[in-house]
């Protein structure tokens, strides 16, 4: 079946028209590529032709980019190179075409689809909110290989081309427009009329010449000093990816080789590169987590048909760092959201948090003052639980105590509906618990945000043993709306991130109990790929919340759980992290310093070999990971690196911590983790179930 | 009319001096923080109300047809129509008779309304010179012709005029609303020692009222300034207010003769009120417990010098139309524009010549009993934002009709222009 239509109207204009059967999206893969070549071929012989024109007749997609899974089943480095140099030439041909190409953007244009934009000699883009375009391979570890590093300096210098490679940028028609990156930008209605005129234009000399008068200009240090700007672009990407990630740098040292070349040459020398990183296994580890990604956008939270409800009013009880964030989620979303709090200072708090929030925004030019004067219209505040009838979810967010939320749940659910969801948003009690005294506890559910709510991507959806399906598929289309990941995970202590994330704080402070140095810890564990160490970790979310969610871990799980005995002296020190300016480091200048106070506890020092720190950090998480797995806390492995990655950090260029696992091999696991227990302890003790996977050579991710 | 128009519950924000705590929130805000609460708090989905009519005097310029954007802010579906209305010191009470005239004419079924002003920004303007000239700049072609007319400049053109003031001064007879105060202080004879008693027991009952926690029974708090401080209690009354205090005070209006002050008159301020409004039958079909019931209305001109006086002319209007008498009236609410005004009202309503010889009635309207008027104190240690007012005598007065236990009120204003207007409130 085709992929690409032809069409040539009577005036000699020529439309190459992108409809992939069966698929919601356009790709470049293979077959549709030769498919285009073949096209292409004939409308070069065509002199009759005008004009080409190349479109999508999918709704809200141009062409949404390469087929990943064949980017993906690149294994050789040879083979690749064939594979993608022939795309390149595919996309090159587009630039042989006499008369005028243009790309009409009406939709998604990214990586391979804005690549095939570039080849083009005009662009139009509309401004459709869907029509976002850039170059977004380095999200995935490569960069682009069909020629769009070279066009897109040619177009716009070196420096913007650097910032959206770099970037993985997705930009929308206007400032696509201010960039130069298209000719026009129009609103989707007028599309038709900006094709006529911009044809017409294209007729004459003077009508060409004023087309390229108006784009944006190269920038002068872009053309005189590329050096300065690959120099400070090296710099920024060494900063930013640490050096765990390769693609930004081999972009860099790419235009730096390219400087001297022909067209040609740069083009050839894209495809090595992109060849080169295609095999990495950092390039495979996020292309996985990607496929993830969507496998999750997929999900409803339930195997049951069931319609999700709609929320159009909700309350949320407890005005706290997480409560507010949550208000502000879904003023975001236009819902009208109450903020419900009994002490009114509270409320002046979490609405002070709220602004702050979207002035941060506006700061980034993501929003304008009037959009926060719409969203902020949407929430209302009170300092009791009057008018919350017309709720169809509250949301309950004050303290962890299980008494006073269910005392809370009584006064909710006397005061809405039958049908109204009421979820909470506690990170250690059991949601079957708390749902035990309600009159209809299959509206009961957990939905475990993360702190901070604006920044972070992962929502736990945790069902309690009465919880219905409706619950549960209206709680994961709230979450996905609101832009974040839910992921649906047991109702065990911890639920899943907690569980894992606690045994890896309590070990590493534990070996600073042993002697070992805080700073070094962190150093290693943040070379290792997390975002910040345990150590920082624990002080940017509380010493006492660490404190009180590490012993409701091990009354509930034992001895693997318990809480080293140097921790309990900090807690009792009232040493509370950050938010008291000290933990187990001091917080007052920008650089951290390790506390003394907390130092002094420490009796002699000890220094242990970096692997084995990494190994005693790791591998603890590993073997919580596969019981939580064994216990069917999460659907799969993927879910659980993707829960890892989104709730933690963790390293994604590693792909989550299962995939870490596997990358060392489950035998190397369990024979590691066995030393470890003799030498430090029975927590190491591999689970049962991990020693059965590495005995049966089988794969946590071949299964799902 | 045929049937009384239930009003089921009403909300009003805190009333702040103007300048003051709510001076960065503007009308439209304002407005739809207390629609939306009260929305909220009654339950009915937005979507069946059939429209929302709000009362403003001085209407923002960045939001004509005030009402429509309060609407819409506050949650309404782009589908419910609105409007906004405006008899000056009546239109928080304009927007409530409007929806009952509505009502009883079967044009629709449930009405938000309210009355909303925030004094604080009401604009200034250029002068008439300063306005020529930027035409003259703005109709200027060449770059010549731009040079003479800027050269034409005079710092004197800046001089702005101040739309308070002029919103404040009667169009016809040209004097300012407290000029036709120092009319009815001479007409009555009522001197400055007694409007400032007044006054104060203006104050001493509202202090009272509200450390009694009355008015928050009326209060939605409003988040106001950098901290999102919510303003919980009215702050223009002055705890304590004494005559000496008061005494102090310079004559505003007639600086050489006067008697009325800053202190004896009604507060400049920023509020916003609201109400819902249906049939007193669509009420029991819904099974909603009202908070009660306006009866009958009417309004009345007069006079625009002696405007103060409207309470007596339209509570004139309003008897003849309901034939009732003060006998059948258990509480009286008399909007304090200026203690004088009320003062004045008091002697009209007890005076058979003043009947006569102004209001075409042959007997006296009826004494009013000292201790069923303006209970809690008034719009003097409250103040008065101008279209919100007549919103908030309805709600504060039913609330209090239910405090009491008693039937019926009247609650009665006068309109700068020279109007009054006055409701018969009734609960059960």
């Amino acid at each position: 079946m085709s992929s690409i239509s032809v069409d040539i109207d009577n005036r000699g204009v020529c439309e190459v028209i992108f409809d992939m059967p069966h698929s919601s999206v356009n790709l470049l893969s293979t077959p549709v590529l030769e498919e285009l070549e073949a096209h292409i071929e004939s409308i070069k012989k065509d002199t009759q032709i005008r004009a080409v024109l190349f479109k999508s007749a999918k709704d809200g997609i141009f062409i949404a980019g390469a087929d990943i899974g064949e980017i993906d089943s690149l294994d050789d480095e040879s083979l690749a190179r064939e594979k993608v140099k022939r795309g390149q030439d595919i996309l090159t041909l587009i630039t042989t075409i006499k008369p005028p190409t243009i790309a009409i953007i009406d939709g998604a244009a990214l990586g391979g689809g804005f690549e095939l934009a570039l080849a083009c000699d005009y662009r139009i883009a509309t401004q459709n909110p869907k029509s976002k375009m850039g170059l977004v391979e380095v999200s995935l570890g490569v960069i682009p290989g069909f020629g769009g590093t070279h066009r897109l300096k040619e177009l716009v210098g070196l420096s913007r081309a650097l910032e959206l490679i770099m970037g993985s940028k997705k930009i929308d028609a206007d400032k696509a427009l201010k960039m130069g990156l298209v000719d026009a930008s129009v609103p989707s209605g007028y599309l038709e009329f900006k094709i006529n005129s911009l044809l017409r234009e294209l007729d004459s000399k003077q009508g060409r010449a004023k087309i390229a008068s108006k784009r944006a200009k190269i920038p002068l240090i872009d053309k005189y000093l590329p050096a300065v700007v690959l120099m400070i672009a090296s710099k920024r990407a060494v900063e930013k990816t640490k050096g765990h990630y390769e693609a930004p740098l081999k972009l860099i040292e790419l235009y730096r080789a390219s400087e001297p070349l022909s067209v040609e040459e740069a083009l050839s020398l894209e495809v090595d590169t992109f060849c080169s990183l295609v095999v990495t296994p950092t390039c495979k580890n996020l292309i996985s987590l990607y496929n993830t990604s969507e496998a999750l956008k997929k999900e409803s939270g339930t195997t049951r048909a069931t319609k999700p409800i709609t929320i159009e009013q909700a309350s949320v009880v407890g005005g706290g760092v997480m409560g507010s964030g949550i208000v502000w989620l879904f003023s975001k979303l236009e819902i009208l959201v109450r903020l419900i709090d009994r002490d009114p200072k509270q409320i002046s708090k979490a609405l002070k948090h709220i602004r702050s929030i979207y002035k941060t925004l506006r700061k980034r030019r993501r929003i304008t003052d009037h959009q926060i004067s719409t969203k902020l219209d949407h929430i209302t505040y009170s300092t009791s639980l009057d008018a919350i009838s017309n709720s169809n979810l509250v949301l309950e967010a004050i303290i962890e105590s299980s008494s006073a939320k269910k005392d809370l749940y009584r006064e909710i659910e006397a005061r809405v509906s039958k049908e109204c969801i009421i979820a909470t948003n506690t990170s250690s009690l059991s949601i079957s618990d708390l749902a035990s005294e309600l009159e209809h506890p299959q509206r009961f559910i957990g939905m475990h945000f993360f702190n901070p709510v604006n920044r972070m991507p992962l929502v736990e959806i945790i069902p309690g043993q009465m919880s219905s399906p409706k619950s549960v598929a209206t709680v994961v289309e709230l979450a996905k709306q609101s832009g974040k990941t839910p992921i649906v995970v047991g109702d065990c202590a911890g639920f899943l991130v907690n569980r894992i994330l606690i045994p890896y704080i309590n070990e590493a402070i534990q070996m600073f109990e042993e002697g070992e140095d805080m700073e070094r810890i962190d150093a290693l564990v943040e070379e290792f790929g997390m975002p910040m160490g345990p150590f920082a970790l624990a002080d940017e979310v509380g010493l006492d919340v660490g404190y009180k969610v590490g012993t409701l871990l091990y009354e509930a799980y034992g001895e693997r759980m318990s809480i080293p005995k140097i921790f309990e002296d900090i807690y009792s020190l009232k040493i509370l992290g950050k938010k008291s300016g000290s933990g187990f480091y001091l917080h007052g200048s920008k650089s951290l310093t390790p506390n003394h106070k907390v130092q002094a506890l420490v009796k002699e020092r000890r220094s242990f070999d970096s692997e084995e720190i990494i190994d005693r950090c790791m591998l603890i998480m590993v073997n919580e990971a596969a019981r939580a797995l064994d216990e069917k806390v999460v659907k799969n492995a993927s879910y659980l690196d993707m829960a890892m990655v989104l709730g933690t950090g963790f390293a994604p260029f590693r792909g989550g911590l299962m995939r870490y696992a596997e990358d060392r091999g489950l035998e190397n696991v369990v024979v590691t983790l066995s030393r470890l227990a003799n030498a430090y302890g029975d927590r190491f003790v591999p689970c049962d179930a991990l020693v059965k996977m590495s005995k049966e050579s089988r794969s946590y991710f071949k299964e799902s | 009319m045929r049937e009384r128009v239930a009003i089921i519950d009403g909300l009003r924000t805190p009333i702040a001096k103007a300048g003051g705590k709510l001076k960065q929130i503007q009308a439209d805000e304002l407005g739809a923080h207390i629609v939306r609460e009260l929305a909220l708090r009654v339950g009915i989905p937005f979507k069946e109300y059939s429209e929302v009519i709000m009362g403003n005097v001085s209407q923002p310029p960045h939001a004509a047809n005030v009402a429509r954007v309060i609407a819409l802010r506050s949650g309404f579906p782009d589908s419910t129509i609105a409007y906004t209305v405006h008899r000056n010191c009546a239109s928080g009470m304009e927007a409530i008779t409007s929806a009952a005239q509505k009502i009883a004419a079967g044009r629709g079924e449930i009405y938000m309304c309210g009355g909303v002003e925030s004094m604080s920004n009401i604009p200034l303007f250029y002068g008439k010179e300063m306005r020529e000239f930027f035409s003259a700049l703005f109709a200027s072609k060449t770059l010549a012709q731009k040079l003479l007319i800027l050269a034409q400049f005079r710092p004197s053109h800046l001089r702005p005029v101040m739309g308070l003031m002029q919103g404040l001064t009667d169009p016809i007879s040209g004097l300012l609303m407290g000029s036709t105060a120092e009319i009815l202080a001479q007409d009555f004879g009522i001197g400055r020692e007694a409007q400032d008693e007044m006054a104060m027991v203006s104050h001493h009952k509202a202090q009272k009222a509200r450390d009694e926690g009355i008015f928050a029974q009326e209060i939605a708090p409003i988040a106001y300034g950098k901290d999102a401080t919510l303003m919980m209690d009215d702050d223009g009354i002055r705890d304590d207010q004494n005559m000496k205090a008061l005494g102090k005070l310079r004559p505003f209006f007639d600086k050489k003769n006067g008697t009325v002050t800053a202190g004896n008159s009604s507060q400049i301020s920023d509020a916003a009120a609201a109400v819902v409004l249906m049939s007193e039958s669509r009420a029991k079909e819904m099974g909603l417990t009202p908070l009660g019931y306006l009866k009958e209305y009417a309004y009345a001109g007069l006079e625009p010098k002696r405007m103060g006086m409207g309470p007596a002319f339209s509570t004139a209007a309003l008897f003849k139309r309901t034939k009732m008498k003060m006998s059948d009236i258990d509480l009286v609410e008399i909007n304090e524009a200026f203690a004088v005004q009320v003062m004045a009202n008091e002697i009209a309503f007890g005076s058979k010549e003043y009947a006569i010889k102004n209001l075409g009635r042959r007997s006296a309207l009826g004494e009013i009993d000292p201790h069923m008027l303006n209970v809690n104190g008034g719009a003097v240690a409250l103040g008065h934002p101008v279209g919100m007012t007549g919103t908030r005598m309805v709600i504060h007065t039913l609330k209090e009709l239910k405090r009491r236990g008693k039937h019926r009120a009247l609650a009665t204003l006068c309109i700068g222009g020279g109007q009054g207007g006055a409701l018969i409130l009734e609960v059960e």
